[in-house]
């Protein structure tokens, strides 16, 4: 009989204390605690709508049970920026035509802030190989490309 | 939903040993779960308790010991791409690494289940093939060490009990003259199953003809395997392009059976012949 | 070849504030911070989960079907069958329609009674109070199948004694154009081409999976938010649920992707069905692999051309059959075999024309509108026609097709004239010009370019009537209010809207608010389909726009004492032209105009222009109220031992008219691009007796960051088109040029064409003579 267990979820900043049954995705309990910004586009892996930080690195939520990330960080897309107070790659985003119909943005947005985490200054091959888990409809890429290098510049700046 | 199943979360791989022979056979180990959990989703796996191992100190680590390189069964594909001993050592590997599926799979998948899940296009098997290497098989009973090359049986089916986990893998070091290479082919340029793949390691002699040679196939038969027929023409030869014909030639006689909608029998025989031939041209190059 | 750009024509375009910038849009910020709510991102107290219960046969007879078990499941609040929704059909019905050449009697039913016709026809629903009750209902469904003979081929099902879908024959639909004397041109031709090509099912693939949730609120409404293309849908739905029209609200979301696969009914009579049965708000989500089964598809087209021509490349005759896929149901399919006999012959002049084209019935996955509605696969065909054309006769590609090109004026294949600018030649040059020199080969990796000219309607076929409203207002404080029901399928339709109510009414875009796609309260504004929403919501607004500006300059005429042409709204102000140092905030205009009663708000609507329907002997008559023209030119590199492709380089140029956002245009002429690509490359959709072998992301490749250079796109603007400021359409026609043009640069990498899409590396060594299958 399958018991549920109490995990503990650290998602942008605030502590989540929940009971859940071993067989949830961290996709699932993210977005069943309000966390809709990560989506679900497929749930096996193949799309990276779900990608969010789990201690910093950038992973399908779909493939991680909640159980596993018991303790850890967690940073989705609405952790980085607000409407009132968006992070720069989000303006990015925004300002570079780089957005659609929106469904991929999040999911590229989180490997895109990993990326230029470990690299403040990333070429464009760099960039098109750090986003290649994410299938985007709409754009065709290039201006997603266009924002992250933009937003690359701009956060870079202190150097 | 996922099926149910019970989750065990050992903190220890002494733990882990002890949750897996208590419940085997109806159990299974989950690592980075990017096999495991589309599995289950599908249906091709129902294990009833799953024990959680991703994450346990035991399983990390990239070091060398005694002439052998030793990778933790735990060790994330992003880990083996990112680990200078890796990069120095075993390139071939490293080409795999970078390669398979995508950066954010990549930074959950482990290698140990990479050879677990034994689908016939593992991409970290051939190199790891041609590196000669052993897979280190623990239960609460004791440790074996098992070939590589025998320990894949079948599609999706290995050597490993209920009760074992993977929990290393090991090869000797490569001589610094040995030189290695990998190259994959899909239907799409990154993120998509192989559809045939090779990895080629030669060790020169001191004439710099072939010493040892080693081929290993991915995705064209029922497991990675070794073309040894093809081997054995190399060695000693100095690499001509028609000594690399003839061996390219022969690594068809091992392929087999794997015939889908990625790609049919008859093309992966074929393109693996021309992978082959095209890898063994550019380390005759380099070894010059 | 070296080609240079034809110079283009003085177009005197004038100088707008807002329109023309490519200004943030309006739902971006939304999007990039996560806050907006998709579908499935919507929750509602005493919320219950659905689940469809699907055929897992292509053509069979339910013996049995028992879902007393599934009933009896603790927290399973209802399952429903056929039984209770007796006769309901999925119509795709487009408003305003007048007539429909679909045969009565061959909808989809909402639920399958006594037979299914394709693997993942929807039988039963479920409704629990989670997830994973409902997942374990479906399991507990018991049901016995009557297998039946199927047919999984058009051209098979079209022959005598194939199984038959609906009687009498499995014939969808026919069209037929017949013009000038084909005998006669054949017979003056110098040479005679003649070519079979091949395309197959395509997924759609939207990132966001068919979901919404849908409720009874405190007046009786069945209340339905969903990412639709269409929310006019609120008829059918209040027809297959047995309810009056007013009693079904839909609240479109923001949809995160379209291309058509939204613009038949998905989830809405499901959600409408259980919300009603059981009284609370209920939730849907496809699964991927249930979007893949379960919903339309891209028209598999089998096109033959056989095309007379003189040495110069004069086309003289041109006889073209088509026969389709439907799938199980014919939704759209009369009308995407329309568009693709319309567009057979591309964009040129032929004189003496036959085509006929049938669209079939088979027991696969039904296939209805997807981005371009059949003209992509029309130029799949046509486009390698003419190279083919070109090849037979020696003569460069682009000389076969300028002899040839339509002009401003003159008679497409239906007899309508073009009205509007036809850049062909002026957008192909550019295209190959920024192509440039050719890469060359790297021993058995050879390099081939190739081009493809198109031509794409925009708007709806005139005999539909089409119409759209759009509401304008100003508030007190200035700021604008826009209401119109158009959804926003990520394209910027309603981004666009907003940008030209900003520039005419002289405010900067952040003033304006747009309150869309909710069939109770918003003006209908039609279908987000058919490159129609700027054309008709853009033109709506702009005329109710305009009519409040009227109002306002009228009443600054008074206080200015100069003439309203004399007067213009910028930067928050009202001010004379030629001396705008005399000016008022709009503020302070606003409040005299409402001191005095003036109305500062308008109701517009726009009706497309209205014609009759074309000849059915004939195909001749008017049928779209435009065109957009273009063309794409890539370079590609194919690996002849492994079969390889790389795309190298690619170019598009089309002519948009205006464009309104111009970082949205470029966005839609790469990302339709891109998919056009995947159409011929990465793309393979394999269906084996009825059955999806390709099921998933894993298996049915999207091109990734990796796959393919970004489309450099060069935006040209002949300000000829019938939208606002001279807008044509550029939603579905920055996709038909691509896969041809691929299909052109391989056959010229390899010497040798390759008959079908997508072209895969199998294919390749195949014409290749290297694989044992080969012609």
């Amino acid at each position: 009989m399958m018991q549920p267990g109490i995990v503990t979820l650290d998602v942008n900043g605030r502590r989540h204390q929940v009971a859940l049954n071993p067989n949830v995705t961290l996709l699932q309990a993210l977005r069943d605690l309000g966390y809709t910004d990560v989506k679900n586009g497929c749930e096996k892996g193949d799309c990276g709508a779900c990608a969010v930080l789990l201690d910093g690195k950038a992973v399908n939520s779909c493939l991680v049970l909640a159980w596993q990330a018991d303790g850890a960080e967690i940073v989705t897309n609405a952790g980085l920026g607000t409407m009132d107070r968006p992070h720069l790659l989000q303006e990015a985003f925004a300002d570079s035509g780089a957005i659609q119909c929106g469904y991929c943005t999040p999911g590229m947005i989180i490997s895109a802030k990993a990326l230029l985490d470990r690299n403040p200054h990333p070429t464009e091959d760099e960039i098109r190989e750090a986003l290649s888990g994410h299938l985007c409809r709409c754009t065709g890429y290039g201006q997603i490309v266009e924002a992250v290098q933009s937003a690359a510049e701009k956060m870079g700046g202190a150097e | 939903m996922l099926p149910e199943f019970n989750l065990l979360m050992p903190k220890t791989l002494a733990e882990a040993l002890e949750m897996l022979i208590d419940h085997a056979p109806d159990v299974a180990p989950l690592a980075g779960g990017t096999n495991l959990i589309p599995d289950m989703r599908g249906g091709r796996h129902r294990p009833g308790v799953l024990v959680n191992v991703a994450g346990l100190d035991e399983l990390g680590g990239v070091r060398r010991e005694d002439g052998h390189m030793i990778v933790g069964g735990g060790v994330t594909i992003a880990e083996l791409l990112d680990a200078p001993l890796i990069a120095q050592t075993a390139p071939v590997l490293r080409e795999a690494a970078a390669v398979l599926a995508s950066p954010l799979v990549r930074n959950r998948a482990t290698v140990g289940g990479n050879l677990a899940d034994a689908s016939p296009a593992a991409d970290t098997a051939p190199p790891l093939l041609v590196l000669g290497a052993e897979v280190e098989l623990a239960s609460k009973e004791g440790t074996r060490r098992v070939p590589l090359e025998e320990f894949f049986v079948h599609v999706r089916e290995t050597l490993r009990q209920p009760s074992e986990l993977l929990t290393a893998i090991r090869w000797p070091t490569p001589s610094s003259r040995s030189v290695g290479r990998f190259r994959k082919l899909a239907l799409r340029k990154t993120d998509a199953v192989t559809v045939v793949s090779a990895a080629v390691m030669v060790e020169p002699d001191d004439a710099g003809r072939c010493g040892e040679a080693r081929i290993a196939l991915g995705a064209v038969a029922p497991t990675p395997l070794r073309a040894h027929a093809a081997e054995n023409v190399l060695c000693g030869q100095a690499l001509t392009p028609d000594v690399i014909a003839e061996a390219a030639q022969l690594v068809a006689g091992v392929t087999c059976c794997i015939d889908d909608v990625r790609g049919s029998a008859e093309y992966r025989e074929q393109v693996v012949k021309v992978l082959v031939r095209r890898l063994l041209t550019e380390i005759a190059e380099e070894v010059k | 070849m070296k080609y240079t750009a034809k110079p283009l024509p003085p177009v005197d375009l004038p100088e707008l504030r807002q329109v023309g910038k490519p200004l943030r849009r309006v739902d971006a910020l939304g999007k990039a911070v996560g806050a907006t709510v998709y579908g499935a991102d919507y929750s509602m107290p005493n919320m219950l989960h659905a689940k469809v219960f699907r055929s897992s046969e292509p053509s069979a007879r339910i013996k049995r079907l028992d879902v007393s078990k599934a009933q009896a499941l603790p927290g399973v609040v209802c399952v429903l069958t056929s039984k209770d929704a007796p006769g309901a059909k999925l119509t795709t019905d487009m408003p305003g329609q007048t007539g429909r050449a679909a045969r009565a009697g061959s909808d989809a039913p909402v639920l399958a009674g006594e037979m299914v016709r394709f693997v993942g026809e929807p039988i039963a629903l479920v409704a629990a109070e989670t997830l994973a009750i409902a997942e374990r209902a479906l399991k507990l469904i018991e049901i016995e199948y009557e297998p039946l003979p199927g047919v999984f081929d058009p051209v098979e099902a079209l022959e005598p004694g194939a199984p038959v879908i609906f009687e009498p024959d499995n014939v969808v639909a026919r069209w037929k154009i017949r013009k000038g004397d084909v005998e006669a041109g054949m017979a003056a031709a110098d040479v005679v081409v003649e070519n079979t090509f091949r395309m197959p099912f395509v997924e759609h693939a939207y990132l966001e999976l068919e979901s919404g949730v849908g409720w009874v609120d405190e007046q009786g409404v069945i209340n339905i938010r969903a990412g639709t293309q269409v929310i006019e849908h609120f008829r059918n739905i209040a027809r297959a649920v047995g309810v009056p029209q007013n009693k079904i609200r839909v609240r479109g979301t923001l949809v995160g992707g379209g291309f058509g696969g939204k613009e038949d009914i998905t989830v809405e009579i499901f959600l409408a069905l259980l919300a009603k049965h059981t009284q609370r708000p209920v939730k849907l989500v496809y699964t991927r692999e249930e979007s893949f089964i379960a919903q339309s598809k891209r028209h598999p087209f089998i096109i033959t051309h056989r095309t007379g021509v003189k040495r110069s490349g004069r086309i003289t005759a041109a006889e073209i059959e088509m026969v389709a896929d439907s799938g199980a149901y014919p939704y759209l399919s009369p009308y995407v075999l329309l568009y693709a006999t319309i567009m057979a012959s591309g964009p040129y002049r032929i004189d003496n024309l036959h085509v006929d084209s049938a669209v079939a019935a088979t027991n696969q996955p039904f296939t209805s509108a997807f981005r371009g509605f059949g003209g992509p696969q029309a130029a799949v065909a046509y486009e390698q026609q003419l190279d083919e054309i070109a090849r037979a006769l020696d003569l460069d590609p682009l000389e076969v097709r300028r002899v040839n090109y339509i002009k401003t004026g003159e008679r497409n294949a239906t007899g309508q004239v073009i009205t509007s600018a036809a850049w062909l030649e002026e957008s192909a040059t550019r295209a190959l010009e920024a192509l440039g020199e050719q890469t060359p080969d790297d021993g058995p990796v050879r390099v081939g370019q190739g081009f493809a000219s198109y031509f794409q309607s925009y708007g709806r076929i005139t005999w539909f009537h089409d119409t759209s409203r759009a509401w304008v207002g100003v508030e007190m404080d200035g700021t604008v209010v826009i209401r119109c029901g158009a959804p926003d399928i990520g394209a910027g339709q309603a981004n666009s809207l907003c940008q030209i109510a900003s520039e005419v009414l002289g405010v900067p875009l952040e003033d304006v608010t747009i309150y869309s796609t909710d069939s109770a309260v918003t003006p209908l504004a039609g279908t987000s389909t058919a490159t129609r929403q700027l054309y008709m919501s853009g033109s709506a607004t702009l005329q109710a726009a305009n009519a409040v500006r009227d109002v306002l300059l009228d009443r600054a005429s008074k206080h200015f004492e100069e003439k309203p042409e004399n007067l213009d709204l910028a930067d928050r102000k009202v001010f004379v032209r030629n001396a705008p140092e005399q000016s008022l905030p709009l503020k302070k205009l606003i409040a005299m105009c409402a001191a005095e009663g003036l109305p500062l708000s308008n109701l517009a609507l726009f009706t497309a222009p209205f014609t009759d329907g074309i000849d059915p002997e004939t195909g001749q008559g008017d049928v779209f109220p435009d065109f957009t023209f273009g063309a794409q030119a890539v370079e590609v590199a194919v690996d002849t031992e492994t079969g390889e492709i790389t795309l190298l380089k690619s170019v598009a140029c089309h002519d948009v008219g205006r464009a309104i956002n111009p970082a949205a245009v470029v966005g839609q002429i790469a990302g339709g691009s891109h998919q056009g690509l995947g159409y011929a490359l990465t793309e393979d959709y394999v269906m084996e007796n009825g059955v999806t072998k390709t099921p998933s992301l894993a298996e049915y490749l999207l091109p990734t960051t990796l796959d393919f250079p970004t489309t450099q796109v060069i935006v040209l603007e002949s300000g000829s088109g019938v939208g606002p400021f001279g807008a044509k359409g550029i939603g579905e026609p920055a996709l038909t040029p691509a896969a041809p043009a691929v299909a052109n640069a391989v056959a010229n990498a390899i010497g040798v064409r390759i008959h079908e899409l997508p072209l895969t590396p199998k294919r390749v060594l195949e014409a290749l003579g290297k694989l044992g299958s080969s012609e």
